[in-house]
């Protein structure tokens, strides 16, 4: 059995479609490939993996509350390759959005239901994940852990010779505990989709979020914006105000 | 302000211009949304991509009536279409709200009238349920009071309805 794993995210790394993709990958058997889509340079060499492919999941971003379009123009491809092949391979999705809710993925869903349609694949469902973004800064927090838990070691063993720090360790547990918490419904769902993947089965439309109460999630995910636009300088370009496009631009438009 | 967005052929842009205050020939020339939020954190409501579409934030968000003239691409705009649409998230800023009960973005240019969709090309029943979604779905997101979605058989009927 061969399963086709594209992350379709326009971003070059750190994108939340590879951690849901990585996820996904671990509890999928048999032959696994893992390709890439971010421009029409990626298309023949993704198309050519797909011929022999029993399962296909496509990782991808919500964008404007529908396909991304550089996955549009894939697909506009994908279609006269698959019927003219007559491949009927199962498409399997992972949509992710920056929003809490995961429900907001639903019209993405139908677009791909549509697309197998024309195509002739067979639609096998998907996860829509709300909250993508901040689960993907889990991962660099659970990285972040346990480079501190290697850290408070070290100092251990040069200061006592102990090579179990007691308190670094229940800190670990504590955090790691807290971050699988957020991650819960997207790792229930993804094994569930592992499964139906394995057996060659349908899965269905399912949506899940990361495990946080939504007036946690939106204060968090303003503190988010406020620090990086304070870094990346935008909180003194006129962060909120309502910029007029350039008279020179507009004639050229 | 009126702004029409079509994926049409050049030849119809004389007949679409008294329709509307602009007009923008989505062609697909220009690059894809990068996903980097950089018109929202770095360089408000202007992408770091020197395109076509580098200012269409500051464009799009002067829009009283939006309408979109797209053909049918598995229930969504074509992709020429949603690539414009993808490079205009900058008419929200960064925070988050709720309207119609989920969240959304705050409006940097605050609220619009009219998201109206005139979509060509073959479809089927499923497909224009998911249009319908979509665009409704597009509206709430960017702050308009009202969807509209008309589908036509012929692309020589849309200026009937513009």
């Amino acid at each position: 059995m061969k399963t086709v794993f594209i992350n379709c995210s326009p971003k070059k790394q750190f994108c939340a479609s590879a951690y849901f993709l990585a996820i996904e990958r671990l509890f999928v058997g048999g032959s696994k490939v893992t390709e890439k889509l971010r421009t029409p340079a990626d298309h023949d060499r993704i198309l050519g993996q797909l011929g022999d492919a029993d399962a296909v999941v496509l990782c991808l971003p919500l964008y404007v509350d529908g396909l991304p379009s550089h996955v549009l123009r894939f697909l506009e491809v994908l279609e006269p390759y698959c019927r003219s092949r007559e491949l009927h391979f199962s498409l399997y999705c992972i949509a992710n959005n920056g929003f809490i809710e995961g429900r907001q993925n639903e019209p993405l869903m139908q677009n791909l239901e549509h697309f197998c349609h024309r195509a002739g694949l067979s639609w096998s469902g998907g996860v829509g994940i709300g909250g993508g973004v901040m689960l993907n800064v889990t991962r660099i927090l659970f990285g972040v852990d346990i480079a501190l838990l290697l850290l408070n070691t070290v100092l251990s063993v040069a200061n006592t010779g102990n090579f179990f720090p007691a308190s670094a360790w229940i800190g670990f547990a504590e955090n790691a505990g807290l971050l699988l918490f957020f991650n819960l419904g997207v790792l229930f769902y993804l094994i569930g989709m592992a499964a139906a993947i394995r057996k060659g089965k349908v899965f269905g439309k399912k949506y899940t979020r990361i495990m946080l109460p939504s007036f946690v999630f939106i204060l968090f995910a303003d503190i988010f914006f406020c620090i990086i636009s304070l870094f990346e300088g935008g909180l003194f370009r006129g962060w909120l105000s309502k910029k007029e496009p350039d008279k020179e631009y507009l004639e050229k438009l | 302000m009126k702004i029409l967005i079509h994926d049409l052929d050049q030849q119809y842009e004389a007949a679409l211009k008294p329709h509307a205050d602009l007009v923008i020939n989505a062609d697909g020339k220009y690059a894809p949304c990068q996903g980097c939020f950089g018109c929202w954190s770095k360089h408000p409501a202007e992408c770091f991509m020197k395109d076509r579409l580098q200012q269409i934030c500051r464009v799009m968000g002067q829009a009283d009536e939006l309408v979109i003239i797209t053909k049918n691409l598995y229930g969504s705009y074509s992709a020429p279409v949603k690539n414009v649409l993808d490079r205009s998230i900058g008419t929200s800023t960064p925070f988050s709200t709720y309207r119609g009960k989920q969240m959304h973005h705050t409006l940097r240019y605050g609220k619009h009238d009219l998201w109206k969709t005139i979509v060509y090309g073959d479809i089927t029943e499923e497909e224009k349920e998911t249009f319908r979604l979509l665009a409704e779905r597009n509206a709430i997101n960017d702050g308009f009071e009202r969807s509209e979605v008309l589908f036509v058989n012929d692309i020589s009927e849309v200026e009937a309805l513009l």
